[in-house]
């Protein structure tokens, strides 16, 4: 368990932004998700000590939240979302920096900076000022000074972001490979969806400060609920308004296919009674694979 | 093969505790501020006083040697704790601290803000002490090499010149007076510089800032004098606050009318106010309420 929080609690003056949220996070890739203001930022800087829940507890790698900051802070990368540096300063510099302030001796620091920004793909550029660096040389320099001194842990906050599809690419596959290390726990918080489903093997949706969903993707998809992809002949509005009745959420597409959540307790053959009903015929009924963006659009009730 | 090729390696060392934290934000700030257009220049111009000082102490005691050049002036080198005085509260000496601290000084946190990297020290094992104690300590290298050191070094060229340890039998007091008021001033500066460092993240601001305020509490203090008569109005001046509470350090007649510790107040509430400030504004993540 890299993670156990219980009943955390953080409010920003009158604005709740975790509210009672428990969990535990299992080993692995996790992927943290959740609309703007759904509290993701605030559960990362509280699991790193930047803010004091103002209820609840918790542990990371064992240590408490509240009573064991700093060695919390020793094992554990953190990237942030923002460009962040240290106007001039050359990326080996930087990073050996870092190392060196979590505790790394100076030597060491230095020759792991070099292999670090080898790793990350900056070898070459690892002498330039960093004020000379494009925005996705600054996200790979982040992630060499998130692990530049081996964490346990990595927190990573939009790793993505900023990126053009091939650094985009490249990032992930550097995410991808430090969490295949079985030693090495991730934690992504993301807005892109896919780059959750790419790399993380779990899950956690908060919504609102509380915690909407949480477990490994492919049971998050079968329990909670069915997706079908429907063609009808016929009335199909009147269809459509049956299947909102039954508790379904129904999309659209261009070319008139329906894609219907169905809740995992309807019985199927409510769909057809439904068409029927409505003087429709079905012409084309197949169960779908859901993606992560239909389990995020129906956990947090957005379209 | 370069390690991406290879894929991710691990550290075969150990993380250790250090003792002193903020050692590494020292040292890099030491580094980054030699790096900096014209620090190398101003650091040595400000050690010229020490040596014209330091020759003046060689001078004193061989005077005689010397007397062709001096012809009744004798006073301006008797190496007395006023010597020590006019060399660590000189005008020259503070403008140039100043100057220092508008190089060395006013990114120290403001750059930290401008680029978000605080977010990136808190989130290693370092407390916001650890990190105000290495911004400040930046400071306090360079003030203490401008103050501490040629202090000290004055009162054990005396003694090396003259041979005997009257010098020290005569002001026992002042090796402490030398520490206490150069550990004085450079702690007020430090306390200046990171509260202005801390109000803006445009460095440049910042050093204007440092400048002015130096400069133009001690116009305001000139021309309310000229006009007023009045000592007191030696409060508004920063300049003339070090020099009042350095009189009272070197057991000397304060400068102005007015008792050394009203000086001694001001320059305090400077302190007070940069930890309320420097509380505020340092800090992993901005929280907008």
């Amino acid at each position: 368990m890299i993670a156990e929080i219980s009943d955390l609690h953080f409010s920003y003056g009158h604005i709740k932004a975790l509210d009672g949220i428990s969990l535990s996070l299992a080993e692995g890739a996790i992927g943290l998700l959740g609309p703007n203001g759904a509290g993701k930022s605030t559960l990362l800087r509280i699991l790193l000590g930047f803010l004091a829940p103002q209820r609840g507890q918790g542990r990371v790698l064992g240590y408490d939240i509240r009573l064991e900051q700093p060695r919390i802070r020793r094992h554990v990368g953190y990237m942030p979302e923002d460009d962040c540096l240290i106007p001039g300063m050359d990326a080996v510099t930087f990073t050996a920096h870092f190392g060196e302030l979590s505790g790394m001796p100076r030597q060491e620091a230095m020759k792991r900076a070099h292999d670090v920004l080898f790793y990350v793909g900056l070898g070459e550029s690892r002498y330039r000022l960093l004020e000379t660096y494009s925005a996705g040389m600054k996200q790979r320099l982040k992630l060499a000074q998130a692990i530049v001194h081996d964490p346990k842990l990595l927190f990573l906050d939009e790793p993505t972001s900023n990126l053009d599809p091939q650094g985009r690419k490249e990032i992930l596959e550097l995410i991808q490979d430090i969490s295949s290390k079985k030693d090495i726990q991730v934690l992504i918080s993301s807005h892109i969806l896919p780059d959750i489903e790419l790399v993380c093997s779990e899950v956690v949706i908060l919504n609102k400060g509380r915690l909407a969903a949480q477990g490994k993707l492919s049971e998050l998809r079968e329990l909670n609920y069915l997706l079908y992809e429907i063609r009808v002949k016929g009335e199909g509005e009147g269809f459509i308004s049956r299947m909102r009745a039954l508790g379904s959420r129904v999309e659209e597409t261009e070319d008139k296919l329906l894609r219907v959540h169905v809740p995992a307790e309807l019985d199927i053959r409510e769909i057809f009674r439904a068409a029927e009903e409505e003087k429709c015929q079905v012409r084309h009924f197949v169960r779908s694979q859901t993606s992560l963006e239909d389990l995020f659009a129906r956990v947090v009730g957005v379209d | 093969m370069t390690i991406r090729e290879k894929g991710y390696a691990h550290w075969e060392g150990q993380l250790r505790e250090r003792r002193f934290p903020w050692t590494p934000i020292t040292w890099l700030g030491i580094r980054l501020a030699f790096k900096k257009k014209y620090f190398k220049f101003i650091i040595f111009s400000s050690l010229v006083p020490a040596v014209v000082f330091l020759v003046g102490i060689y001078i004193s005691e061989r005077i005689e040697d010397f007397q062709s050049m001096f012809r009744g002036n004798r006073q301006l080198l008797e190496v007395n704790p006023a010597y020590f005085k006019t060399y660590l509260c000189g005008d020259f000496l503070l403008f140039m601290m100043v100057m220092i601290l508008v190089v060395s000084g006013a990114g120290l946190i403001s750059d930290d803000l401008k680029h978000n990297s605080l977010q990136l020290y808190f989130a290693r094992p370092l407390s916001k002490r650890d990190y105000l104690l290495g911004k400040a300590n930046v400071i306090v290298f360079f003030l203490l090499l401008l103050t501490l050191i040629p202090g000290l070094v004055f009162i054990i060229f005396k003694l090396l010149f003259a041979g005997n340890f009257q010098f020290l039998a005569s002001y026992p007091w002042l090796p402490l007076s030398v520490i206490g008021y150069s550990l004085f001033v450079t702690g007020f500066f430090c306390a200046y510089t990171l509260l202005l460092s801390s109000l803006s993240k445009n460095r440049r601001y910042v050093s204007i800032l440092i400048f002015t305020v130096y400069l133009f509490s001690d116009i305001l203090f000139g021309f309310f004098y000229e006009n007023y008569k009045n000592p007191a109005f030696a409060l508004i001046s920063l300049k003339a606050n070090l020099q009042q509470v350095g009189s009272w350090f070197f057991r000397l007649k304060p400068a102005y009318a007015f008792p050394w510790y009203w000086s001694l107040l001001i320059l305090l509430a400077f302190g007070i106010a940069a930890a309320l400030v420097l509380n505020k504004k340092v800090r992993g993540v901005e929280v907008v309420k």
